[in-house]
């Protein structure tokens, strides 16, 4: 008690520069912590947004689907198969779908699809497909016709109510050949989809590719992308000894996992950077506060302070002149950051229209998460740390008489 | 207590090609509720000598014998509990803690030895009203005058009830009525508290009052007298 009450008051002695020390690490802290939250805030909407068009956060597999894409490598479709799943918490969408690939053709024209057999009812409120119908109207549940991507039907050159022709190979080998009315045509946000996509309903798809009542995946989606890494470890557990593969987002789509991994790299990056730069201004505070009371410290010593102690006094300083910056930074970045999060930055001009092509709602939205806010602290707690260092072994080494004699200044 | 010295020498920068004999080869004993002054021009090694007797120096040769034990013997841990509980130190610039009250700059030596708040405070208010600043005790230094702070520094140096007090030039930058206070103090002090004082000074007015006089020069004992 005694140590704190003197070392809250000698940050005082200078009160400017304490000041300036803990408003530079308040600056530092606030905009990492507001580019950090905003980072994150818009990598999990594009996961978010991709999620909810392709892949799902996580899927159930087959164990060898994976590298087979293969209609024979296929799971149960029944309620009880995924009871399991449901059974677990945050887990706000389960999807069963089929996924293969067959050619379609129309006309003279043909081309290799991707055909997903899903149900529409379940999908629309996942991924809003039906807003994205261009012309037609969504499939219902069971339905004999199919939507294909606005690319597809350009390339075939087909329309709404021309019939098109589904032709592959089905469970066991056997053929998998249709005749679908073009019931809606789709501009799915995403070009790579677009132009090579045919939704047909999973009862049709079924029949198509003779799976039964079997899926080629079960699409799940979390609450929350946090929460996503939690729940594949209890599905893990829950299918174990089962022939299921969950697989997340990241082994789903590496691309955009590796994107975001730059991107963030290039993020902490920078924030390192700032953290750097204010961490030279903070060991010069502390190592001055230090140096300068050489003669004082020698005294404390002289007088029966122990070593232990005046070490303890440093940190304590120290301590105290980060913790202002902090509880600053946290003043200045947590009301800001809550009022972005509740009002997201929405983007105009050319950058704005692109996610509007892409179908997602042009915004910057916040992340606001504890994490964040524990990460920075304990950054900047580190940085104090090694700010400390040197002062402290400077003060260790401190040699009574020397300063004493005011000569242990350099 | 009785402080027993014993052929000590103290020689900085014994390696080099100048090196520099602080003190060289003094024997000298001191007995307890003394009042010494050490005398000497600048650079006789007056500041030495009371650094090695009070444990903040280490000899080159000879030795330190408080009651009978060399203080050379103990650590550097068990160094810094004999100077809290054994020695006073009073410094030529006072070296009050300048963010503490008088009142806590005196309580601060004696927290260090463990003692309760309660009995710090009420020693410390004995203190401060002994030499005179009960008035002043909640000020901090910059607002005492050096005299006033010089009080503090008795105070403080005899807070934790030290055997001896080391004292280096505490008049150096009093005045005339400030240096007679503070001696007053003192010798005071000395009597009721039994308390060896020891100082190092070139001020005659200092040296007047002084029990015992020793001269030193070139680090080397010249005279011992008592008066």
């Amino acid at each position: 008690m005694m140590l704190f009450k003197l070392g809250w008051r000698n940050l005082w002695r200078q009160k400017r520069r304490t000041l300036i020390t803990a408003f530079a690490i308040a600056l530092a802290l606030f905009l990492s912590l507001f580019m950090r939250s905003m980072q994150e805030g818009a990598y999990q909407n594009n996961i978010d947004n991709s999620a909810r068009f392709a892949t799902g956060l996580l899927q159930l597999q087959h164990p060898d689907f994976s590298d087979s894409q293969s209609i024979e490598d296929i799971l149960p479709g029944s309620d009880e198969f995924i009871a399991a799943a449901k059974s677990l918490d945050h887990i706000s969408f389960i999807l069963p779908r089929i996924e293969s690939f067959a050619l379609a053709a129309a006309g003279d024209k043909s081309k290799g699809v991707a055909v997903i057999g899903a149900v529409p009812s379940l999908e629309q409120p996942y991924s809003g497909i039906g807003d994205k119908v261009v012309a037609g109207e969504l499939l219902k549940d069971v339905d004999e016709g199919v939507m294909i991507g606005q690319g597809l039907a350009d390339w075939l050159k087909v329309e709404l109510g021309d019939e098109l022709v589904l032709y592959g190979q089905g469970y066991r080998g056997q053929t998998a050949a249709g005749l679908y009315p073009i019931k809606a045509i789709v501009r799915f946000p995403l070009p790579q989809l677009d132009k090579r996509l045919v939704y047909l309903p999973l009862s049709s798809a079924q029949q198509l590719f003779s799976t039964g009542e079997q899926v080629t995946a079960w699409v799940l989606h979390t609450d929350e992308i946090a929460q996503v890494a939690r729940v594949k470890q209890q599905l893990i557990q829950a299918y174990a000894g089962q022939a299921v593969n969950v697989r997340d987002w990241l082994q789903m789509a590496p691309q955009m996992a590796q994107q975001i991994a730059m991107d963030k790299a290039g993020g902490v990056f920078m924030m390192y950077l700032l953290y750097g730069i204010v961490g030279f201004g903070l060991f010069a505070t502390i190592l001055m506060m230090t140096l300068e009371r050489q003669r004082e410290f020698a005294v404390m010593l002289a007088t029966g302070l122990q070593r232990v102690k005046l070490l303890q006094l440093i940190v304590i300083e120290s301590s105290l002149i980060a913790l202002l910056g902090m509880l600053m930074g946290l003043a200045l970045a947590i009301p800001l950051i809550g009022y972005f999060y509740f009002n997201p930055i929405e983007l105009t001009g050319d950058t704005a229209q692109v996610m509007l092509d892409m179908g997602w709602e042009p915004i910057v939205p916040m992340s606001v998460s504890m994490q964040l806010a524990v990460d920075q602290l304990l950054v900047v707690s580190l940085l104090m740390l090694i700010c400390l260092l040197y002062p402290l072994w400077r003060a260790y080494h401190l040699d009574v008489v020397s300063g004493l004699k005011g000569d242990q200044h350099g | 207590m009785s402080i027993a010295i014993n052929k000590l020498t103290k020689t900085y920068h014994a390696d080099s090609e100048f090196p520099v004999h602080a003190v060289q080869n003094v024997d000298l004993e001191i007995n307890s509720g003394e009042f010494v002054a050490v005398m000497g021009p600048s650079g006789s090694g007056k500041t030495t000598l009371l650094n090695l007797i009070g444990g903040i120096d280490t000899p080159s040769s000879g030795s330190v014998m408080i009651d009978g034990k060399d203080i050379a013997e103990l650590n550097e841990r068990q160094l810094i509990g004999f100077r809290r509980d054994h020695v006073g130190f009073i410094f030529q610039d006072y070296s009050l803690l300048p963010v503490l009250t008088a009142l806590e700059n005196v309580e601060f030596v004696m927290q260090l030895q463990g003692l309760s708040s309660a009995e710090c405070r009420r020693r410390a208010t004995e203190l401060l009203t002994k030499v005179g600043l009960a008035a002043q005790m909640h000020k901090v230094p910059a607002k005492l005058s050096g005299g006033q702070q010089q009080r503090v520094a008795v105070a403080r140096a005899l807070a934790p009830r030290p055997r001896f007090v080391m004292a280096d030039e505490p008049t150096a930058n009093l005045d005339a009525q400030s240096t007679a206070e503070l001696l007053d103090i003192m010798q005071q002090l000395n009597s009721e508290e039994g308390t060896t004082f020891i100082f190092s000074t070139h001020d005659q007015r200092v040296i007047k009052r002084a029990k015992r006089v020793i001269v030193f020069e070139d680090g080397q004992l010249k005279q011992d007298q008592c008066q």
